[in-house]
């Protein structure tokens, strides 16, 4: 406890404080946890690349079933749907922290170009869904020899 | 689990109420929960693409401080359209009380998911209080 002497003490010093508080407090709140995008966008969270032959999706889906999951194709529309289910312990748990989201969910977007729909490959490893496309054949380059006439 | 600083641990500055780390690559928060059972705490903790054996959790003095590590390699020959997330390394850690039996903690991986789990120390467990007829 710090002793003030009486007539030091300036009406508007107990502002200072408390903004310093609020100051401290904003600092922690926009420091804190990065993710504030991951919660607020929509899920799952998507990379699209290409490379010469494919359109690559890949998608951060941690801890689902295979099973539950539905990869879709239809023309140029990727549509990935699953529902992530609670990760409940047995008995009766009670929850301190919650961060993660589950529920279903569904997402489509479209992709850069024509793909084969037959030839799709989808695999999960490590939670993230990788989805290969690739190319339509009349999409990929095609080397045209010029005749010498 | 070991007590020896894992060398990512070692190099990063780790402020006690926020994760502020610095190394190769980029660092994220991962999301967590954490609930309660009537014999253990359970942390899982979301970290999609890394594999178990990139996974470090060490126990530092009170803190349990878990890494996981993603190789770096990805997108060779590709090019990128649309990104929403960037790949990097997970880092989060947590301050354990007495509550906790600190030799018998389990950690396990799965799907992209940690699950870690800190029985408690048998005085803190529930338990029935034989009531004796006087």
């Amino acid at each position: 406890m710090n002793l003030i002497r009486w007539e030091n003490t300036d009406p508007l010093e107990g502002f200072t404080h408390i903004q310093r508080e609020m100051g401290d407090l904003i600092d922690f709140l926009s420091s804190g946890s990065k993710t504030e995008g991951y919660v607020g966008a929509e899920f799952p969270q998507m990379v699209v690349s290409v490379n010469k032959d494919n359109v690559i999706v890949r998608a951060e889906i941690p801890g689902i079933k295979v099973t539950d999951l539905d990869v879709q194709v239809a023309d140029d529309i990727l549509t990935i749907r699953g529902e992530r289910k609670p990760n409940m312990g047995e008995g009766a748990v009670t929850y301190l922290r919650r961060e993660r989201n589950f529920g279903t969910f569904a997402r489509s977007i479209m992709l850069p170009e024509k793909v084969d729909a037959e030839k799709v490959a989808a695999s999960y490893k490590n939670g993230v869904l990788t989805v290969t496309l690739p190319k339509a054949a009349e999409k990929k380059p095609k080397q045209i020899e010029i005749k010498k006439s | 689990m070991s007590n020896t600083e894992h060398p990512v641990v070692k190099k990063k500055k780790l402020a006690p109420d926020r994760c502020i780390v610095t190394g190769k690559g980029d660092w994220y928060y991962p999301l967590s929960d954490i609930y309660e059972t009537p014999d253990n705490f359970t942390v899982v903790i979301d970290m999609p693409g890394v594999s178990a054996n990139n996974i470090t959790v060490d126990m530092q003095s009170n803190e349990l401080i878990v890494n996981g590590e993603i190789s770096q390699e990805a997108y060779t020959d590709e090019k990128l359209l649309y990104s929403e997330y960037n790949i990097g390394h997970y880092h989060r850690h947590f301050i354990l009380s007495d509550a906790i039996n600190r030799d018998k903690i389990e950690a396990k991986m799965s799907d992209g998911i940690l699950t870690i789990i800190l029985p408690k120390a048998e005085h803190v467990k529930p338990r029935k209080i034989q009531v004796k007829e006087a």
